[in-house]
């Protein structure tokens, strides 16, 4: 069953030079109990992805396209249904637990709200279902009780808090945002652990959005790469793996350290992507990946390739495919 | 809470200013508040047989012109500095503080009208244009504090603003808003409880401003009317007995000082315990 549906999204910006085009013709699909993965650098536009779906774009941003969530268009509703939406049929994690939660708020209260306002429960009832959530995620109310205040808590904790913050009212559909980045190794793991168990347990859909391959792989059923505002390979997570049909794909798993090789003697040397994410002010015309890519044609910079597909449900935008797969 | 309040004590204890402005205040607010129940003498009795009589076991402080008790006016000058000031800063903070609160959450337009009115009051050197407004509207108290409410209305809005402006930005606002939260509810249950304490310490501020204003009004003759007792009027009335008894003169200006000078280390203390970053280093 489809939960989320995006459709040609675009998020435009007007600046003193011109409208800047931020996202370009994101198109994404998510189905109930899976998880989408949202890969790329910094700057290509996946944390602002996840703010058009929640409806929170800065000001100034327009967005057009369509956002379908259970077949109803989100940018279409209003604000005042959006919010009630909002915390209710969508949540969302966030990368640094130390900024997301309120400092001056127990944590009890802050996980309480959502319910009081969602579901109208009293106080009471409210506090007794979000010390269960908290019980739920690995805070047990007798080890961390509802009172305490956010300085309180470890890194890995908080982030359990914000994880019960999200799902207090049983949303449908989860996006994460780096939900583990700020956090040390060995607590990251069980971050997504409890994160993939909630996911199944309440049969939400998961967007989760990362630059780490490595969770990608171990978590998610589809993904999506972006670059510079658009998606430029998208597919099922172990095909993607498998072919990494577009050069940038490719670049990014060059990049990625790995634990296959045990003598130093076959261990290759960690490739980097030269250059940078190009600014939204200073695209070039044709592929945006044009100025970093070793396959690059006369044609690339001429006019944007468009998304190919390669395999039932596996595309990329490339006009070198098969010079790239050769390789 | 308990907790962090119980921090916020600690740190106050090693402050100098907070404590000493903090037993100032404290002394202060309880002189006025047992003035309600009693004074040595009753206020408004004259007995112009004991007229200009200096300290002594009877009258501690000596008697006016009138033969009224020192002691007992400034008892009760203390009711009626302590109900000015918190009822012209409640007027200030009821209508600044949402004011401010308002113009972050909605900005826009909103913000641009709220703080252009905002200038404008600014405009007005504040005690002169509470003159003004007396001098329109008749002398009396109630039209002082009113006057001075309507000055405290800019600083608290204005406060209010950039303070909510610098919350609004965090993460956990965000996060606040993907849970479904308005900018109403926002403002209230995660903007205002982390300003709280800038506002604390404004209101300590102004409270001794708003004390030190309607002293000026009453010693000019356009705030409390007789036989109503206060500081300010006290001052203007031992004026032209500056040489015949001084005293009546020393002392309310004393009361007037004190008590200001108290709120205002007070004040300062205040926001070296609550502001971790304007701590100074000891």
């Amino acid at each position: 069953m489809t939960l989320l549906a995006i459709e040609n999204l675009c998020v435009e910006l007007d600046g003193p030079d011109g409208t800047l085009r931020l996202l370009d013709d994101v198109n994404l699909f998510l189905s109930k109990g899976r998880c989408l993965g949202l890969v790329g650098e910094s700057g290509c536009g996946k944390s602002m992805t996840a703010l058009a779906i929640m409806g929170l774009l800065p000001r100034g941003m327009r967005a057009s396209g369509r956002i379908l969530l259970e077949g109803e268009d989100l940018l279409s509703i209003g604000e005042d249904r959006l919010c009630g939406l909002r915390g209710r049929k969508m949540a969302m994690v966030f990368q640094e637990p130390m900024t997301a939660l309120n400092p001056v708020v127990p944590i009890g209260r802050q996980v309480a709200e959502g319910l009081r306002l969602h579901l109208g429960l009293t106080r009471h009832e409210a506090e007794l279902r979000a010390g269960k959530m908290l019980a739920r995620v690995g805070l047990p109310v007798e080890r961390f009780p509802l009172g305490l205040f956010p300085h309180q808590l470890s890194g890995g904790q908080r982030q359990r808090v914000v994880i019960a913050m999200a799902l207090t009212c049983g949303p449908d559909l989860l996006v994460a945002d780096e939900p583990t980045t700020a956090l040390d190794v060995t607590v990251q793991a069980q971050i997504l652990d409890l994160i993939a168990e909630l996911v199944e347990e309440f049969d939400m859909g998961l967007v989760l959005i990362t630059h780490d391959l490595g969770v990608v792989a171990e978590s998610t059923d589809t993904m999506s790469v972006m670059y510079a505002g658009k998606v430029v390979e998208d597919g099922p997570t172990d095909e993607v793996f498998q072919r990494m049909a577009h050069p940038y794909t490719r670049g990014l798993f060059a990049a990625m350290p790995s634990h296959s090789s045990d003598l130093d003697a076959t261990r290759k040397r960690l490739t980097t992507i030269p250059g940078r994410v190009p600014d939204a002010s200073s695209r070039p015309s044709g592929c945006p990946f044009v100025a970093r890519c070793s396959f690059a044609t006369d044609q690339c910079s001429d006019a944007p390739p468009p998304l190919e597909r390669l395999a039932h449900r596996h595309s990329a935008s490339c006009f070198n495919l098969s010079r790239v797969e050769g390789l | 809470m308990s907790e962090g309040w119980a921090e916020v004590w600690r740190m106050g204890l090693r402050s100098r200013g907070f404590v000493i402005g903090g037993v100032v205040t404290l002394i202060f607010i309880l002189i006025a508040v047992s003035a309600l129940i009693w004074t040595p003498y009753p206020v408004a009795e004259i007995v112009v047989s004991r007229r200009f009589q200096g300290i002594s076991a009877a009258h501690w402080l000596g008697t006016d012109q009138f033969g009224r008790d020192l002691v007992s006016l400034l008892m009760a000058g203390a009711v009626n500095s302590v109900a000015v000031a918190i009822v012209a800063v409640g007027l200030g903070m009821g209508i600044g503080v949402p004011l401010g609160a308002l113009a972050a959450a909605r900005q826009g337009w909103l913000d641009e009208i709220v703080m252009r009115a905002n200038d404008f009051a600014f405009a007005f050197p504040a005690l002169l244009s509470a003159v003004m407004i007396t001098a329109l509207a008749g002398p009396g108290a109630v039209n002082s504090i009113i006057a001075i409410g309507i000055f405290n209305i800019p600083v608290f809005a204005r406060l209010t603003r950039g303070a909510a402006l610098v919350v609004w930005k965090r993460e956990f606002i965000l996060a606040a808003r993907v849970s479904g939260k308005g900018p109403l509810r926002i403002s209230v249950e995660h903007v205002l409880p982390n300003i709280a304490s800038v506002l604390i310490v404004q209101a300590t501020i102004q409270f001794a401003l708003a004390i030190l204003a309607e002293a000026g009004l009453s010693y000019l003759g356009l705030g409390t009317q007789p036989p109503q007792p206060s500081w300010g009027k006290m001052l203007n009335e031992a004026q032209t007995l500056m040489f015949l008894a001084p005293q009546l003169a020393i002392f309310p200006g004393m009361a007037i000082a004190l008590t200001v000078l108290g709120l205002n280390l007070f004040g300062d203390g205040l926001r070296d315990v609550l502001d971790p970053r304007l701590r100074r280093e000891r």
